[in-house]
């Protein structure tokens, strides 16, 4: 009985000579969802062997006291030593404040760029479609690429940057952009958001785009003006995507290696060092192992809470 | 709606201004490139050399092996690829097309593993490739870049079957082809745009991971992918920045080309879930 409400109604097969032409009979209703079982399986598997189980033993490397992983070792007892030493090292609560800082800023950043340039390329004009294009180039530029080009533009002795600030006179020495804290938090987060902005442009773009063109002519006909349409039928059509962008693009920053590990390494004194970045650190430059997953799993744990709270209960649908 | 020219006017002047503040990065980066070294150390900057330096490209490439770290890269993405478009493909259908007891939230998993930061996974990782003696070898960031791609391209597919009418396999079955055979001659073919598009978005998530390679490569420099290979480029207190430029600029290429192909349909999916 339960199986046959299991399967989609509209997959039962309408005649009934169809059903015998083949060995296997899987066209039988109760057959079929052994059909889906089967073809979900190799992702199962490969997922348990990749992601589940690597998980599960993170999560239980968190709990003893290892340097380096031996998976044939004997196991060491089970201690919340490392979880202990989280809380009460300063390091941690310093990377958390980092990796806030750096949320807020370049989520901000992020959302002003990319909105407004979808925005202003969703306007009709001939080209463009080409302008859609470049506006968002930046998203297909590798990471490790727009570090060189930001290490660069950020160098203290001959980069852009400083050479601008002189120019304009808004400093009179040359900043050393990765020996400075604030400085190197500055030129981390300027990389993060010219990589991260086309994501919400584009986002922004097919939000827009989902909006019919009815409601306009409706507010047009009310006498709504271009600002009231703005704020009426704009923004409130486009806030679940914006919602759903602006978790993304957090969980991006909250997770981001590479730009910050290659641009400034985590320094100068730990300005640019976000959870991530502390984690790999512990884990493969001091080798302490329990402890950087210790760090990465409470990285993960703030990570689901987060879009948890933001998304709330319409994550499911949203997705 | 007809536009007034001088609003029409001043749109253009906010897109292409716009562009150009936003672009100009990717300009200096090709600039740097074919600038010849010696007008790098001197300000104020030359924003057009007198003459593009074309030979940096073959110079790079004699000094480095950058074609081994390109091919490096192209493999171990066609791996990843492979083997996670070959199990996202059935995930994607089964999850579009049956309900199954369990494959809601299997789905919802899937979803939380895409927010599983890599420094997380890198750990463990690196123990169990360390048993299998896997690490310095291809197979290494081959199998963990399927745990970036697997997660991504099952619900990439999944949105893309959800788009195609059941319709279609129920004609098929009623003129007398099994459903593996409704699934194989009759929804892939017409998926084939989806199934290439997200193959090429695997690809370039693939090609752009940093994270694997530096942690299982490293002390093996012949399987170096290009991103490793240019990091070690960037000196402590030299660069040569003409250099390390004009390979990063090989690097995007590849990327950018994809991108400029295929804009509308990576957009697509990468808004497919969004929508809804």
């Amino acid at each position: 009985m339960n199986q046959h409400r299991t399967i989609a109604p509209s997959f039962t097969p309408r005649s009934a000579p169809a059903r015998r032409t083949f060995g296997l009979d899987l066209a039988r209703p109760s057959r079929r969802h052994w059909l889906g079982y089967l073809l979900l399986a190799p992702a199962v598997l490969l997922i348990a062997l990749i992601i589940i189980y690597p998980l599960f033993v993170s999560v239980d490397m968190s709990f003893q006291n290892v340097g380096l992983v031996r998976l044939g070792a004997p196991r060491r007892p089970f201690t919340t030593i490392n979880y202990e030493r989280l809380i009460t090292s300063p390091e941690f609560w310093m990377a958390c404040w980092v990796t806030f800082k750096l949320i807020v800023v370049v989520t901000i950043a992020c959302f002003v760029l990319g909105v407004g340039t979808g925005l202003l390329v969703n306007n009709k004009f001939r080209g463009r479609a080409i302008a859609r294009l470049f506006v968002a180039l930046p998203w297909a530029v590798p990471e490790i690429v727009a570090v060189v080009i930001f290490a660069w533009i950020f160098d203290s002795s001959f980069g852009l940057m400083n050479w601008f600030f002189i120019k304009l006179g808004l400093v009179n020495t040359t900043i050393n952009w990765f020996s400075d804290p604030t400085a190197a938090f500055a030129a981390v987060a300027v990389t993060m958001v010219w990589k991260g902005y086309p994501f919400v442009s584009i986002m922004t773009l097919a939000g827009l785009q989902s909006i019919p063109e009815d409601f306009y002519n409706a507010a047009r006909v009310d006498g709504a003006n271009a600002w009231q349409r703005f704020i009426n039928i704009t923004l409130p059509c486009l806030m679940p995507v914006l919602g759903v962008t602006m978790v993304l693009t957090i969980l991006w920053v909250f997770r981001d290696f590479s730009i910050i590990y290659v641009l400034t390494g985590g320094g100068p004194l730990r300005a640019t060092q976000t959870l991530s970045i502390m984690t790999y650190e512990q884990a493969f430059s001091f080798f302490k192992m329990g402890y950087a997953s210790a760090v990465g799993v409470v990285t993960l744990i703030l990570c689901v809470i987060a879009s948890r709270l933001m998304v709330g209960r319409s994550a499911e649908s949203i997705y | 709606m007809r536009a007034r020219p001088s609003r029409q006017a001043l749109l253009y002047l906010g897109v292409v201004l716009t562009c150009g503040v936003l672009l100009f990065p990717i300009y200096w980066l090709v600039i740097t490139a074919l600038s010849p070294a010696d007008s790098l150390h001197h300000l104020p900057p030359k924003f057009w050399p007198d003459v593009p330096q074309w030979g940096i490209f073959r110079e790079i490439i004699e000094q480095r092996p950058i074609p081994l770290w390109l091919g490096n890269s192209i493999l171990a993405a066609l791996g990843s690829v492979g083997i996670s478009m070959f199990v996202s493909v059935f995930a994607g259908y089964s999850l579009s097309r049956f309900r199954l007891r369990g494959g809601p939230s299997l789905g919802l998993f899937i979803l939380t593993a895409k927010m599983l930061p890599a420094t997380l996974l890198v750990i463990p990782l690196f123990g169990i490739f360390r048993q299998l003696g896997l690490i310095g070898s291809l197979w290494s960031i081959i199998l963990a870049h399927a745990t970036l791609i697997v997660p991504f391209s099952t619900w990439m597919l999944k949105g893309y079957f959800d788009t195609i009418p059941r319709e279609l396999e129920q004609a098929a079955m009623v003129d007398g082809c099994s459903p593996l055979g409704a699934m194989f001659r009759v929804i892939l073919p017409v998926a084939t745009p989806g199934l290439a598009a997200t193959a090429l978005y695997g690809f370039v998530l693939s090609w752009s991971d940093y994270a694997y390679a530096r942690t299982f490569l490293t002390n093996a420099q012949t399987n170096w992918t290009a991103n490793l290979g240019i990091t070690t480029m960037k000196g402590e207190y030299i660069t040569n920045w003409n250099q390390i430029s004009a390979a990063a600029v090989l690097v995007a290429l590849p990327i950018i080309v994809i991108y400029l192909f295929l804009e509308r349909h990576l957009v697509g999916g990468l808004t497919a879930g969004a929508e809804k």
